[in-house]
């Protein structure tokens, strides 16, 4: 590009003087239902080896993953809901069920997802609920009146909920992916390998929350940390390779996604910003990860880096679903899009995290989930600054 | 850089290929993304327009009356003219290019099997229309049109386009921007009635017609006569109008109430 104008083959050179200009359509509303929802399901997955398989070892990372998974899914259709524009209207997916349309399968999909969850929360709580009826006040109240009844949870009925709940988050994975990636109009979104990312950086993020969740909420397991560490490692490793394959394949076969990411990082310093932060975020992820496999005395900051997984798996959304908005569909250039205060950017994303953490707090108060399959009930250990510092 | 900025380019210079790229189409066989049932309009009828851009001089004529007549919020169009500057650096000669712009009512619109409730939906008659009473404002759609020919009405809060004046051709009226276009440049008409004159047109200048992103394979039926190829896909040109900034670096943008 010079000064003046786009070179335009060999003698010519062309600018555009009059063209429209089209605000963003999906708002960070958007960005924060595909990472809470990501989250999700790819905590639910985490909850499968200790309460579905019943394996001993993945219990307290089941424990943990459990409440991301639930939280993440009561909290992601609210972010959803907001980002319609005629929020009121959302019974009409139900009234006009479009089979054509991923978004109206994911309108079937995802409730039947929360519900599972929701569903399968409720049948592993409510054992230590039952324990804790003696206790008084609300929670007593809670522990007394939620599990419904004196019954032993059947082992069978957690693993055939289970089943279901996980064979629903497939449905919520492809659905999302793929509502995504059929948008031929975007060609950054236009991708099979779009999908593939979404699902490890959701891998990422969820074993991310789990670390965190067990740093702050003083579980402070170390085996569960640990197993999480190698999570975020081989799904870093993973995530690098499909995204070397996507520039790969898209260099090689002419793929119009590639073109336009290569199209975008050449024009536009954001974009070049956004393509360093990118590169740079998943080789602190791999090392920090690394590092921490070999040397075990860093892993009283694994904490950091769930943070840090936390942040790539949010920051890979923001970039997909955010600036590439700002790329003109047929015009030149790129749109601008400065972040709003109010509902519509900043005071959205702060109020879902907000809204998270209180169904957090909510749950951890009157749910004694850290002693689900036989764990210890330690939420006198809420506070942060007991147990053992070297575990993060 | 320089090699993939080579393949970026031959991608650029693929105008008139067809499928190609859809690697997904395995998933639209399966009938998600697939096209709903038409419904409603003159099943006899097939409307398109066809544009002679030889006659376009960029007055703007039909964006204004568009606004007046479908009373689209200031900022956002139904149609508007892009214009560009040519210039060519022997010479130093720089023409304009002018580029009328709105819904292309495509034969195979990727608008409309994306709507989860059906708000978007094309007419036996080609016409592709939004049901701003069932619309839920998902904005979908508006991801999904490769022409940016739609948006979200600010007021309505619901997905907006032209509508080829849907109203005017009902009541035997041409389109507001038919109507007011000062060369003549517009036309609309039945490609189903071999006597129209678009349909005289098409058959007149088959070899020369051209649509927009024609490898996206949505089969666009706003056709354009003096068209030049460097101009159907994302144009490559420097965008000058968003070079103005203010003294914090932001684009200027419109400075206007709502009327
Ligand atoms: S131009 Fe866009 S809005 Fe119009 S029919 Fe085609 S895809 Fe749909
Ligand atoms: S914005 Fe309205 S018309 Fe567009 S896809 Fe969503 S519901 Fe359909």
């Amino acid at each position: 590009m010079t000064a003046k104008g786009r070179n335009w083959g060999t003698n010519m050179q062309s600018i555009e003087l009059v063209a429209p200009r089209y605000g963003i359509a999906w708002y960070p509303w958007a960005v924060q239902y595909f990472f809470l929802i990501g989250l999700s399901y790819a905590s639910l997955w985490l909850v499968i080896p200790g309460a579905i398989l019943g394996r001993e070892k993945w219990k307290p990372a089941a424990r943990l993953a459990l409440l991301g998974a639930v939280s993440t899914a009561i909290v992601a259709p609210v972010s959803l809901l907001a980002d319609l524009h005629q929020p009121l209207r959302f019974w009409h997916f139900y009234a006009y069920p479009t089979p054509s349309s991923w978004m109206s399968l994911g309108s079937i999909f995802l409730p039947l997802y929360v519900g599972a969850v929701i569903f399968l929360a409720w049948l592993i709580w409510r054992d230590p609920l039952k324990a804790r009826a003696g206790a008084g006040g609300l929670q007593g109240l809670i522990a007394r009146g939620i599990p419904l009844g004196q019954w032993k949870t059947p082992r069978w009925l957690v693993v055939v909920v289970g089943v279901v709940a996980v064979v629903l988050s497939f449905s919520v994975m492809v659905y999302t992916g793929a509502e995504v990636a059929i948008l031929k109009a975007r060609p950054l979104w236009h991708t099979e390998y779009l999908p593939a990312i979404f699902l490890l950086t959701g891998v990422i993020g969820a074993a991310g929350l789990a670390v965190v969740i067990n740093r702050f909420s003083g579980m402070r397991h170390p085996l569960a940390g640990d197993q999480m560490l190698t999570i975020i490692l081989v799904a870093t490793v993973l995530a690098g390779l499909v995204a070397a394959g996507w520039l790969a394949q898209g260099l090689a076969i002419n793929d119009g996604s590639v073109a336009a990411a290569l199209e975008s990082v050449r024009d536009n310093a954001g974009w070049r910003r956004a393509a360093y932060w990118g590169v740079a975020a998943g080789i602190l992820l791999f090392l920090g990860a690394g590092l921490m496999e070999v040397m075990g005395s860093l892993r009283g900051t694994r904490w950091i880096l769930g943070l840090l997984a936390l942040a790539v798996a949010w920051m890979f959304r923001w970039t997909v679903l955010m600036d590439v908005q700002t790329i003109a569909k047929h015009t030149a250039g790129f749109n601008d899009y400065t972040l709003s205060l109010g509902s519509q950017g900043l005071l959205g994303i702060v109020g879902t995290f907000g809204l998270w953490l209180a169904v957090v707090v909510v749950v951890n108060l009157f749910v004694p989930w850290r002693a689900a399959y036989g764990g210890r009930d330690g939420a006198d250990t809420l506070s942060a600054t007991k147990g053992e510092p070297s575990y993060g | 850089m320089e090699l993939a900025r080579r393949f970026f380019l031959q991608q650029v210079a693929r105008v008139t290929a067809g499928a190609a790229l859809v690697p997904l189409s395995t998933v639209a066989n399966a009938g998600i993304n697939d096209q709903p049932p038409r419904r409603g309009g003159d099943p006899k009828k097939r409307y398109a327009m066809l544009i002679d851009l030889r006659r376009c001089i960029g007055c703007q004529a039909c964006t204004v009356s568009c606004h007046i007549e479908n009373q689209a919020p200031l900022g956002k169009f139904r149609t508007i003219v892009s214009q560009y500057e040519v210039e060519s650096l022997e010479s130093g000669n720089a023409v304009q290019f002018m580029l009328p712009r709105l819904c292309n009512h495509c034969d195979n619109p990727p608008c409309v099997p994306v709507c989860p409730v059906q708000a978007t939906y094309q007419q036996e008659d080609g016409i592709v229309l939004v049901d701003s009473d069932r619309c839920v404002g998902c904005a979908y759609c508006v991801q999904a049109c490769p022409y940016d020919a739609r948006f979200i009405n600010d007021r309505t809060q619901t997905a907006d386009k032209c509508t080829f004046c849907a109203h005017r051709l009902e009541a035997g009226l041409l389109p507001a921007c038919v109507e007011s276009c000062v060369g003549g440049a517009r036309i609309i008409g039945d490609l189903n009635d071999p006597g129209s004159q678009i349909s005289k047109m098409v058959e007149e200048y088959r070899g020369e017609l051209m649509v927009l992103q024609p490898e996206k394979n949505t089969v666009p039926h706003v056709f354009y006569l003096g068209m030049d190829e460097r101009f159907i896909d994302r144009p490559s040109a420097a965008p000058e109008l968003w070079e103005i900034r203010d003294g914090e670096g932001q684009e200027l943008g419109y400075e206007y109430a709502e009327h």
